[in-house]
């Protein structure tokens, strides 16, 4: 590829941050309401998560905020997913698209750009879930926080690079509304986010394996519940970044920069 | 700097370009004039890579910078920041944007307005951002698309002064408007468009000596006399329009033919040749065997072209 510049892909994170600055409401209420949500779920897993793993060692009593704390980060993690399309999709609206495409940013330097923005979004997003939801609802985390934190960094990937696919195959914003929280949803609800796996009728079970969500999960159970560090978490971890890499290349294949999007509608 | 060949372009059975030439030569404004629907943007949008020809060349020698006929700014972003976007894109970081928005801020009024969000702007002064991002990566070859829509008269004459120092420090210039005074202003080589082909080019001048058409209307009360002139005329009502090269003293000889009828003269207005003259003129004569062949066209990309996409390169 032809005079690829990671300072163009630069400007179009720092853009990106602007635009979060002058109007952080929106990504406010995505970080707000899963610490609400958390605090109304935390005691209904207290009882299901005592039975299943008992206390931690050092007598460490389970809160429910196991369950709840990661599954709810890994549901919002999803729901971003919008925002990102609308950043995208304001882009038609403000007709900055065309002006972006006679300027000299390629379409790689741009994807590249938005990317970085976005993880670093999912990243913040679920630092402040895990940090804060974990400090007000009693998460103790018997592995190791590095595991967490490699889990957190391939589920972003893989909710990005599913953003991407979903955004270049919608032509409207609302069709990549209604597609991102039904998938937000199925994924959370299937892949053991909103209630534990284990408790999901078996057709749930079987579709979940498929969902990112299922994974992260797996991959937070592990550190959180099961005691595991870095090496415990690296099959959820690699497929994660396996189904990253499907959603990217589907992204590729799909995305068409001179396709008009319909913002408003 | 900027060289366009035989350009054509059609959208399904619309063609919407055929086969359009144009040169702008390095420190050159080149007009481009036409009504809505003559091809302008279409033009302009293939020249800055937005669309892809049917067929035909454009060669630029450097890095465009276009400013589309859709408004196109970042309302979240204050004005600073919208053009130090834009200048990042192109490679100036640090002091050198700050010392290029400068530049270009200054001249468009934009300066006292850096910090402030561009959706808090007015209408006009969102137009001079739109302009003034074009602008921030300065770009050897420029393109304006209807540049003045929506600016105040200040602002607009802002703006043709800036375009003409643009030409002088070297920039190509290719400038699209349907506003006839804007161009004669500018003064320099015109193109006009219309239906998708150049039917006219030349300096204003040039266009004035070859297409314009000067003329005498005198206006009577009552209905126009039927006399005989020794020059070209039409009857309207009550004038009696006369078409001459020499508006002035045509003017004086007529009074003096007109006779009895010269004392119902109620005024006598001389109309130099004028670019809008130039443009009926032009677009007038193309009309009929345009549509004949825009017909001919849709017809056989209809027929020709299974997707119904005309090649008439």
């Amino acid at each position: 590829m032809p005079d690829l510049s990671w300072r163009r892909a630069a400007a179009v994170t720092l853009k990106d941050a602007e635009h979060v600055r002058a109007d952080p409401a929106p990504l406010i209420v995505l970080t707000l309401m899963p610490l609400l949500i958390m605090g109304f779920l935390s005691s209904a897993f207290e009882a299901d998560l005592t039975e299943r793993y008992g206390p931690a060692p050092g007598g460490i009593a389970v809160t429910g905020a196991e369950q709840a704390v990661p599954g709810i980060a890994a549901m919002f993690c999803f729901f971003l997913v919008s925002y990102v399309g609308q950043t995208i999709f304001r882009e038609h609206g403000w007709r900055t698209w065309n002006r972006l495409r006679a300027s000299p940013l390629r379409a790689a330097e741009l994807i590249g750009g938005r990317v970085t923005s976005t993880l670093l979004l999912a990243l913040t997003q679920q630092t402040v879930l895990f940090a804060v939801g974990g400090a007000l609802f009693g998460l103790h985390v018997r592995g190791s926080v590095a595991a967490l934190a490699v889990v957190a960094v391939a589920l972003a990937a893989s909710m990005v690079c599913f953003g991407f696919a979903l955004i270049a195959f919608c032509r409207s914003m609302m069709q990549l509304n209604a597609l991102a929280y039904l998938t937000g949803l199925l994924f959370a609800g299937c892949g053991g986010g909103i209630v534990p796996y284990a408790t999901l009728p078996l057709w749930a079970q079987a579709l979940g394996k498929v969902t990112p969500t299922y994974w992260a999960m797996r991959g937070f159970n592990e550190a959180v519940l099961g005691g595991a560090g870095v090496g415990g978490v690296l099959l959820p971890v690699a497929v994660l970044l396996g189904l990253a890499a499907v959603f990217a290349l589907a992204a590729w294949c799909v995305f068409r920069p001179e396709q008009v999007k319909v913002p408003w509608s | 700097m900027l060289r366009v060949s035989q350009v054509s372009k059609a959208y399904r059975d619309v063609v919407a370009l055929r086969g359009v030439d144009l040169d702008v030569p390095a420190g050159e404004v080149v007009a481009l004039l036409g009504t809505n629907g003559a091809g302008k943007s279409t033009l302009l949008s293939i020249v800055a890579g937005l669309t892809r020809p049917d067929g035909g060349t454009c060669t630029a020698g450097g890095p465009v910078g276009f400013a589309p006929q859709d408004l196109g700014v970042y309302p979240t972003l204050t004005v600073a920041e919208n053009l130090r976007f834009f200048a990042r894109l192109a490679g100036l970081w640090g002091a050198r944007a700050k010392r290029r928005i400068d530049q270009v801020a200054g001249p468009l009024g934009l300066a006292p307005l850096l910090d402030r969000p561009a959706r808090a702007l007015s209408g006009g002064e969102q137009r001079r951002l739109h302009v003034a991002i074009a602008l921030v990566p300065e770009p050897p070859v420029v393109l304006l698309d209807e540049p003045t829509v929506g600016m105040d008269v200040v602002s607009r004459i802002a703006l043709v002064e800036l375009v003409r120092g643009l030409a002088d420090a070297g920039v190509a210039v290719c400038y699209s408007s349907h506003y006839l005074a804007e161009v004669e202003e500018l003064g320099g080589p015109t193109v006009i468009l219309d239906r998708g082909r150049v039917v006219a080019r030349g300096t204003v001048r040039e266009l004035l000596r070859d297409h314009g058409e000067s003329r005498v209307d005198l206006t009577f009360t009552g209905p126009a006399p039927d006399i005989a002139l020794p020059w070209p005329t039409r009857r309207e009502e009550r004038t009696v329009r006369i078409v001459t090269d020499s508006p002035q003293i045509t003017a004086v000889r007529a009074i003096n033919e007109l006779g009895e009828a010269a004392q119902r003269l109620q005024s006598v207005e001389i109309r130099p040749a004028s670019l809008e003259s130039v443009f009926l003129n032009v677009t007038a004569s193309e009309t009929s065997e345009t549509s004949d062949e825009l017909n001919a066209s849709a017809e056989s990309a209809a027929s020709n072209e299974p997707d119904g996409v005309a090649s008439d390169a």
